[in-house]
């Protein structure tokens, strides 16, 4: 069966962002605003002595430390565990007095989101019982250009975002913050960007023209991402598409970096999303919009933009 | 464990999504076989439903028959044997199509 928007499932959103781009600032305010009401927090240190918990305790509902290794590599079993024990107790209770129905994961600074969605969807039980409602990236806007321009990492985090949130805004002038966010843009076209300073919202308005920076390959000879949009001609059906769709994942999934779209269905309009090779259970969306048109977008590397749609051609051709 | 299939119960590929009744599934299946002989057909693979369940029954050319229970699988499958993932980029796959 196809799982709808709204099942029961524990909402899960994964915070991440490089060292010190203001995770937990975010958090604590997002918390003491209400965003996430009675969410369970889930805080993953890489270091052994976490600090982070202290400054959340405060305003979280309830929430779980763990410390020690990063929860996209050495730490990803005790995140399973951690997951799996929450998902239990939730399951032992009855609907009434169920006290959260959603879980925040602020990952360590060296978590790559991409890689916990993968280890989320590849665990039996989990992925039953809980639903990656969002992938949130902080990107501090100070220090952005340069992570960005030595690490692999800091550009893999803003590649899986959902939203990204550009942070320490209030400390850069407005032609640094508009040309980090043009860098981001660039670096994923398909997630909104927002921006913050201590926590509390920023307006992005007024802000003036930039170019993006820059950014050299690195040393892993990554070429940088392109986004592709392709229209799904008509007579593409669900059958072909999700043929090519499998075989392109299966053979360039750590190439594209995302896809997303909605596609038309015997079932109804299916929204797709794919972080890598990871793709998330498709999801109904509520009745269908008129001439609502097959869209996907492809975020990756290495190909060009026309391959992917001659290549769909030649899939589906009859 | 399916007692009609064999597989285990395991959450839905994302494949599996888009087709909420037997009818649809079994279309569904029935056309995602006719395309992927299309393109499996110059592997020495043929792909075909196994009657009793999801997924595929993939053949190679010697006889030799998996079954698989969904796409990714099944290019798994292929991979193993050919020695390299079926990459749909490939030059075969995205020359334009010359006169026949």
């Amino acid at each position: 069966m196809t799982p709808d928007a709204d099942d029961s499932r524990l909402r899960l959103t994964i915070l991440g962002g490089y060292l010190g781009s203001g995770k937990t600032t975010w958090l604590r305010h997002q918390l003491f605003a209400g965003t996430f009401p009675g969410a369970h927090i889930l805080v993953n240190e890489a270091a052994l002595t976490p600090v982070d918990d202290t400054l959340l305790a405060a305003q979280a509902a309830s929430m779980t430390m763990l410390a020690g290794g990063c929860a996209c590599c050495t730490g990803k079993a005790d995140l399973i565990t951690a997951l799996r024990a929450l998902c239990d107790t939730r399951s032992r209770q009855s609907a009434e007095v169920r006290s959260t129905n959603q879980i925040v994961l602020e990952t360590s600074g060296l978590a790559d989101p991409a890689a916990i969605l993968a280890a989320i969807r590849d665990d039996g039980v989990l992925v039953h019982h809980i639903r990656v409602a969002e992938i949130v990236v902080l990107v501090d806007a100070l220090h952005a250009v340069q992570q960005l321009q030595s690490e692999h990492l800091s550009r893999a985090q803003i590649e899986a975002a959902d939203r990204i949130i550009l942070t320490k805004v209030d400390a850069v002038t407005d032609h640094t913050l508009a040309a980090v966010m043009a860098t981001v843009k660039q670096l994923n076209p398909a997630a909104e960007i927002e921006a913050a300073a201590k926590g509390q919202p920023h307006a992005l308005s007024n802000l003036p023209d930039a170019t993006a920076y820059a950014l050299p390959l690195l040393l892993d000879g990554m070429a940088p991402i392109l986004p592709t949009k392709i229209d799904i001609p008509e007579d593409v059906d669900w059958a072909a598409f999700s043929v090519w769709l499998s075989a392109l994942l299966y053979a360039r999934g750590d190439d594209l970096v995302r896809v997303k779209g909605v596609f038309e269905t015997p079932a109804g309009p299916l929204l797709l999303q794919a972080v890598r090779k990871s793709v998330q259970p498709p999801e109904l969306l509520p009745a269908p919009a008129q001439d609502r048109r097959n869209q996907i977008v492809f975020i990756g590397r290495g190909y060009e933009s026309e391959d992917l749609r001659r290549s769909l051609a030649y899939f589906t051709r009859n | 464990m399916c007692n009609a299939c064999g597989f285990p119960t395991r959450p839905g590929h994302w494949t599996d999504a888009g087709a909420d009744n037997a009818g649809d599934r079994l279309r569904l299946q029935m056309r995602r076989a006719q395309i992927l002989n299309r393109l499996l057909s110059s592997y020495g693979f043929t792909a075909r439903p196994p009657g009793h369940g999801p997924g595929f029954a993939l053949s190679s050319f010697t006889g030799r028959t998996a079954l698989l229970p969904d796409l990714e699988s099944v290019w798994k499958d292929a991979a193993r044997q050919i020695g390299a993932p079926i990459d749909p980029l490939a030059p075969r796959f995205t020359k334009t199509p010359s006169a026949p």
